[in-house]
């Protein structure tokens, strides 16, 4: 990939860039330079808009953003030193960003490219379970529920609970063996759903490098997956992640580089978080060299990021980027409620409305539940998004905000209930792999209030 | 592999194996241990004998070791926990271990295969500058110093001092990026002499785990290379160590694992030594599930495996599992001179003959200057090797011990004046990849006089 | 003289203001306006305290607020309570217990274990905060080198959790079972994991870390 020859160049930044505390990169550099950057630029919430119309903000907030990447950099927290770029280098970094990517082999190959708001091309959808610990003995049926879905182009991986019963202990071989184990389920899946080739978000079990380095190897993953990289937040990097950044460099792998900021932490609320988004995606692009780069805002106590702050945040933070960059720009939705309830299929709906005519590239479901409940995620919750994602490309945002306004506040008093709903194996069956009937009926209910309130979801091109 | 399904169980035994502190696990557990089974089974080293020749004394050996790894087992640093066998599942771990194993790709395929002392079987050779660091710019050319040679069924590697010009540090991306440099620069001169498939040892340029398991990936080593995973001294390992085991089985890689006793260490002398090759060969046969068993035993001040005690040692020890189990072992051999000497074509000449009549598998070399010397090491160290393999097959022990013998009194005194030699650029010329003629008429003329003690090497079969 | 109440709500104030030398000040005039030590520190800073804290389980403060209140509390705790408490010899204590707290092996998540670590400080422990990424021994090693009462472990990821099992193994393993206590923490960690692993507790948020270390301390 075109932009990959900056390795080097990044890994020695790391190493000689400008000395500072861990605790002070976030309160003394962090902080002020987003508020500061917010006040400048006149960034306002609006919970009356949750899918602005407003193209000067969303250029303002771009602005925002990349000046505070240029001021902040990346923090690299084992050397203590910041990676930072001039804002010309960060302009270049954008400039000759990939823009379009093909993930997967073969005749299941996808090809994501970068849109802007209001397109009517539509995005890629990665549905899966995101990380949500699963057993086992469910992991195959899990991410069937997902693979076997036609609206599915990419599917992204649970994360295992053990490893042939064993306990997975990071950064041991229990890390690297697990991450095998990962690999060859995840094969079962792709060649059950008779798509070989389908592209998978991968390593999911990889809390440090060693699982993504071994098992994204001859007989593991492959370089067409996807391969992932975090950032901690805030704006944060490390040894491990920079490994896994050098590894899948060097073996020519699809990556995704993805960023959550924390709302009400460093960067403040929903202006900041809509400006570090931006600002994340930027300093992504240029440190981790990814093809596409996601984030996936959180709110600190309810675990989602279907708030109306952070719905706002999100929307402006992606119109931002895909008005003024050619960025393969993704969010992964991290609904309130869980598998079975309706309100997690109105948190999707909404999501995937906003992000869709905000101009993502890549749509990504989902963080059911908030994604940490073991077992709580299943195939329909992405089939949600992917419906709604192809229904609604080449809406306007006006008509979008209106759809999004009328849902949220349909599901907006449930979150603070947390309705984390049920387990997979009580909304699947799990030997056929289809949704239980009530489950299916919940859906299809809520797929008709959908096409009621306007969203075409019955239309058949 | 038949014997990799046992990883798993390693694994969970290093997580709940006795508890211990490093320690007191080296100084009251293996000291003592080793002690008694020399005193029990009556080894004693003879300084007259290089090369042994009595077969009770290797099978009391083999037994003396295998008590030992029974009663010690490996320690896990990361889990301060001792990783143990009984007796019957040690003997099955033997029982079933690999016997035979092939590396490489297509034509340049090569099949080592288990042997007993004096065997007249093939044994494999392996030549390379075993982790001697380079400079970036001689990666390439010290490399085909071996790979020319087609003597070598197989290359070792140095170790890169740098990555794009830039420091290697552990356990970091440039671990990652050294170890893909590596990979890259050990294919492109494998490709430049037309030996693609040769099986390349790799990864030398792995401190960490890191660079093991990114060097062999996709477009870097494969899984037909000679992946390396090491032992701490003494009978120590540790989750990087284990990690690079785990990462070989899952590739279906071809694994070597090593361990180098120390002389005058924890595990004492001569004897102790010997003891400690069987049982810590055994032990990592159980443990890492590998293919082939190498040593390397060092001598702590010369930093070399040729002095009397140890060519003594490494023989017997090598001839104990050699005469009781199918392990496929081999020897790497560590002289103190260095390239440009004769001391180290009689070193390696002695070591290698006195190895491979005890019943070794492979003859892997050389660490020539011990090994730790930037750039000194070149093709002709190795190549001394090849020659003595080929020409000691058909040798008995006694024979060996003569020949060896009188090698040992041409080198011996020169051991304790460090002759490491000159570096790689001033032996070879970079361009043609030839040794300068100073240091091929050297060769030749130890060559000649190895002949004239009785080692054919002028002959055309072997 | 002010009421507590009143006390309470200006101390959340100069906690939140813009000047962070002000709390000092501050604390040393409602000390000379004749509020006795101890008073001060049950009616109106640990009161305060919470009120911080409920503020920012709200969002009507964020994190830097929280971070930048627990420090300045610090600062009135150490540089006036305890010379004090010291001077009057009055047997109350600030210094309620040494704790060593860290992240454990593999998890490099920190703001909750900071959360914890403010917590415990402004309620008079001694932190000894190791950080992230910390090897069971070098974990064990600092608890018995500083003499502690109790080892903190937090974890975000569930592959992280053998470590703190490994960590009261140890402990037990080489004998310091009865030297200090563990308690773990983090958003995997369930009572039933703690109690399989043989911790000693277990909290589940940042308040009720604080009140596991209070009970762990009177079991002493």
């Amino acid at each position: 990939m075109r932009h990959r020859s900056r390795l080097v160049n990044v890994l020695e930044r790391a190493e000689s860039g400008p000395i500072m505390k861990e605790a002070d990169f976030e309160r003394r550099l962090v902080t002020p330079a987003i508020k500061k950057a917010v006040e400048t630029y006149g960034i306002e919430f609006d919970d009356s808009t949750l899918v602005p119309n407003d193209d000067d903000l969303a250029d303002r907030i771009f602005q925002a953003g990349l000046e505070v990447a240029a001021e902040t950099g990346m923090f690299c927290q084992d050397t203590s030193r910041r990676i930072a770029f001039t804002r010309r280098e960060l302009e270049e970094g954008l400039r000759f960003c990939p823009g379009e990517v093909t993930m997967g082999a073969g005749t299941d190959a996808v090809v994501a490219r970068a849109r802007e708001p209001e397109v009517a091309e539509r995005p890629i959808l990665v549905g899966g379970a995101y990380g949500v610990p699963f057993p086992e003995d469910l992991f195959v049926p899990v991410m069937l529920s997902f693979a076997k879905e036609s609206v599915v182009d990419v599917i992204e991986n649970a994360t295992l609970e053990t490893v042939y019963g064993k306990p997975i202990k990071a950064a041991s071989p229990w890390e690297v063996i697990g991450g095998w184990r990962e690999a060859e389920l995840s094969m079962e899946v792709i060649g059950r759903a008779g798509r070989p080739g389908m592209c998978i978000g991968c390593v999911e079990t990889s809390p440090t490098a060693l699982a993504e380095i071994s098992a994204s190897s001859w007989g593991g993953f492959r370089p067409t997956d996807w391969h992932h990289v975090s950032t901690v937040s805030e704006l944060k990097t490390n040894y491990d992640l920079l490994a896994k950044v050098a590894h899948i460099n060097r073996i020519g792998g699809v990556m995704e580089s993805y960023y959550n900021p924390i709302y009400g932490g460093y960067v403040g609320g929903a202006e900041g978080v809509a400006v570090a988004v931006v600002a994340g995606s930027i300093l992504m692009n240029q440190v981790t060299m990814a093809h596409t780069i996601s984030t996936r805002p959180d709110h600190p106590f309810l675990g989602c990021n279907t708030t109306p702050e952070l719905m706002w945040a999100m929307s402006v933070g992606v119109q931002a980027l895909s008005r003024n960059t050619n960025l393969l720009v993704g969010t992964l939705v991290g609904p309130a409620g869980g598998p079975g309830t309706r309100t997690v299929l109105y948190e999707l709906a909404a999501y995937a409305l906003s992000m869709t005519v905000s101009g993502v590239a890549v749509l990504e479901a989902s963080h059911t539940a908030g994604g940490a409940v073991p077992r709580h995620v299943s195939g329909l919750e992405a089939k949600m998004c992917g419906e709604v994602m192809r229904a609604t490309s080449g809406m306007s945002r006006a008509e979008a905000n209106e759809l999004v306004m009328r849902l949220n506040s349909i599901y907006g008093p449930d979150l603070e209930t947390k309705p984390i709903g049920k387990p997979f194996e009580e909304v699947y069956d799990v030997v056929n792999v289809e949704p239980t009937s009530e489950w299916r009926g919940l859906y299809d209910e809520v797929w008709d209030e959908l096409v009621d309130m306007g969203v075409p979801l019955d239309a058949l091109v | 592999m038949n014997h990799r399904p046992r990883l798993v169980e390693v694994l969970y035994r290093a997580e709940t194996g006795p508890i211990i502190e490093e320690a007191a696990f080296e100084r009251t557990l293996v000291t003592p241990t080793i002690r008694a089974a020399v005193e029990h089974y009556g080894i004693k080293f003879d300084e007259e004998t290089a090369v042994n020749s009595d077969d009770d004394l290797a099978d009391r050996v083999f037994q003396a070791g295998f008590d030992v790894a029974r009663d010690v087992g490996l320690f896990c640093q990361d889990t301060s926990r001792r990783i143990v066998w009984t007796q019957k599942e040690l003997e099955a771990g033997l029982r079933y271990c690999p016997s035979e194993v092939t590396f490489g790709l297509g034509v340049d395929t090569v099949t080592l295969r288990t042997r007993t002392p004096e065997d007249t079987n093939r044994v494999g050779i392996v030549g390379g500058a075993y982790g001697v660091p380079v400079p970036e710019e001689m990666y390439v050319p010290l490399a085909l110093s071996y790979l020319k040679e087609p003597i070598f069924d197989s290359v070792d590697n140095p170790s890169l001092e740098t990555v794009y010009g830039h420091p290697i540090k552990a356990g970091t991306a440039w671990e990652v990026l050294g170890a893909r440099r590596e990979a890259e620069l050990a294919l492109l001169a494998a490709g430049m002499v037309g030996r693609s498939g040769i099986p390349l040892g790799c990864v030398e340029m792995s401190p960490t785990q890191l660079g093991a398991l990114a060097g062999a990936s996709w477009g870097g080593y494969r899984p037909s290379d000679w992946h390396h995973v090491s032992t701490l001294s003494e009978f120590k390992v540790n989750h990087d160590t284990l990690s690079i085991a785990t990462h070989i089985a899952r590739i279906g890689g071809a694994l070597e694992a090593y361990y180098n006793p120390i002389y005058g260490g924890y595990v004492g002398g001569a004897e102790g030594v010997a003891v400690a090759i069987v049982a810590g060969l055994i032990l990592i046969n159980q443990t890492y599930v590998a293919q082939v068993y190498n040593t390397r035993p060092n001598h702590p001040f010369y930093n070399c495996d040729t002095t009397r005690e140890l060519i003594w040692a490494t023989g017997l020890g090598i001839q104990a599992l050699a005469r009781n189990t199918n392990l496929i072992t081999e020897t790497l051999v560590g002289p103190a001179g260095g390239p440009g000497t004769k001391t180290m074509l009689y070193e390696n000449a002695a070591f290698t003959l006195a190895t491979t009549v005890s019943g070794q598998s492979a003859m892997t070399a050389s660490h020539s200057a011990g090994g730790a010397v930037p750039r000194h090491a070149s093709g002709l160290d190795a190549k001394i090797c090849g020659e003595t393999v080929h020409a000691s097959s058909g040798k008995t022990r006694g024979e060996a011990n003569e020949i060896v013998n009188r090698l040992i009194a041409l080198y011996e005194s020169d051991l304790e004046t460090n002759p490491k030699g000159q570096p790689f650029e001033e032996v070879y010329d970079q361009d043609t990849i030839e040794p300068t003629p100073e240091w091929q008429g050297l060769y030749d003329e130890v060559r000649e006089e190895v002949i004239g003690m009785g080692l054919p090497m002028d002959r055309m079969v072997w | 003289m002010s009421t507590y109440e009143e006390l309470v709500g200006d101390m959340v104030d100069v906690l939140l203001g813009d000047d962070p030398d002000e709390v000092v000040t501050w604390a040393e005039s409602v000390l000379e306006g004749g509020v006795a030590a101890v008073d001060f520190f049950n009616k109106v800073f640990t009161p305060a305290m919470a009120q911080i804290g409920d503020k920012f389980a709200a969002l009507d403060i964020f994190l830097p607020e929280l971070i930048d209140s627990a420090e300045r509390a610090q600062a009135i705790s150490k540089d006036v309570l305890e010379p004090i408490f010291e001077a009057e010899d009055s047997g109350a204590q600030i210094s309620r217990g040494t704790i060593v707290i860290c992240t454990v092996q593999g998890d490099l998540h920190d703001i909750g274990k900071n959360m914890v670590s403010l917590m415990l400080q402004v309620n008079g422990f001694d932190v000894i905060d190791m950080g992230i990424n910390v090897p069971p021994r070098l974990a064990l090693d600092k608890a018995k080198e500083v003499d502690a009462d109790i080892l903190g472990l937090s974890a975000l990821m569930t592959t992280s959790q053998p470590y703190m099992k490994e960590c009261v193994e140890l402990r037990d393993g080489f004998g310091m079972k009865d030297q200090f206590a563990i308690i773990v923490g983090g958003a995997p960690i369930t009572a039933e994991y703690t109690a399989q692993i043989g911790a000693d507790a277990f909290g589940k948020s940042a308040v009720e870390a604080v009140e596991k270390c209070f009970a762990l301390m009177e079991e002493r």
